[in-house]
């Protein structure tokens, strides 16, 4: 275990970043989905790396991370059911093409 | 074994971030999930490296399995056709990347200005029965909480996705 914490913490940061400007960049909803689970998946990176370096007790870092497994498949399955709705309204998934939620 | 393990974790590294990158430039949707699922296999050789073999097997389970599944069914059932390159960004891109940028480069540079605590007690190795005396004991409420919102999604995904009753025996689109 010599590779330091700062790495791990490193690289989650820069796959969070990479997540968020999918999200703000991207215009269809399945991609910006997808983005969403890359930032999912970099904070359960970081919670795993401090709670296995800095856990003091027991690892109840990790049990956060399985709760966001929970929440994480819970929306995608509502975010698609979206989505699937949508298109079947309009044909189409692009973002800038859906006015009719807009207030 | 020290340095097998930086090297598995140079390489995990660059896996996972430019797994990401790709599935935000790549044009094909269903390359951008396959690579999706890529960097979901990265990041469980990331909690492997770490100790964390149970929350790494659950990774493989339910991101590469059942969440990169659900995303190709998404991809699949919503077909649109090719776009030109040019099409698929949106019209605040330079807005968005400088407010991004403005953000992320000073918690990339703190993130690598951590230091590592002096005397931090290493866990032994493996994770499962202090995570299932977590969950199962500590956090038992919570996760009665958490099957209740699974419930909760699968039956709002249900109704979402409903056709109405006249055309129910239409089939699928």
């Amino acid at each position: 275990m010599t590779i330091p914490l700062a790495a791990f913490i490193a690289v989650s940061a820069l796959l969070f970043f990479v997540g968020a400007a999918g999200v703000l960049v991207r215009r269809n909803a399945v991609v910006i989905l997808m983005c969403v689970e890359l930032m999912l998946n970099a904070a359960n990176l970081a919670l795993v790396a401090f709670s296995r370096r800095l856990g003091l007790i027991d690892e109840r870092g990790s049990v956060f991370v399985v709760f966001v497994f929970v929440v994480a498949a819970a929306e995608v399955a509502v975010g698609l059911a979206i989505v699937l709705a949508m298109y079947r309204n309009r044909p189409t998934v692009d973002l800038d093409e859906v006015q009719q939620m807009r207030g | 074994m020290d340095g097998i393990g930086t090297a598995l974790f140079a390489v995990l590294a660059l896996g996972l971030v430019g797994g990401g990158l790709a599935v935000v430039l790549v044009n094909r949707i269903t390359a951008a999930a396959l690579f999706m699922a890529f960097t979901f296999l990265c990041n469980a050789g990331m909690f492997l490296l770490l100790g964390a073999e149970v929350i790494a097997m659950f990774q493989v389970i339910i991101y590469v399995g059942a969440i990169t599944v659900l995303i190709i069914f998404g991809v699949m059932l919503t077909p649109q056709g090719d776009r030109r390159y040019g099409l698929f960004f949106q019209k605040q891109t330079p807005v968005a990347a400088i407010v991004l940028a403005a953000v992320a480069i000073p918690v990339v540079v703190f993130a690598f200005s951590f230091r590592d605590p002096t005397g931090a007690p290493h866990l032994a190795p493996g994770d499962l029965k202090a995570l299932t005396t977590s969950i199962f004991v500590d956090y038992a409420v919570p996760f009665e909480i958490a099957s209740i919102l699974l419930l909760a999604a699968m039956v709002g995904a249900i109704v979402l996705v409903k056709r109405e009753s006249d055309d129910a025996a239409g089939g699928e689109r």
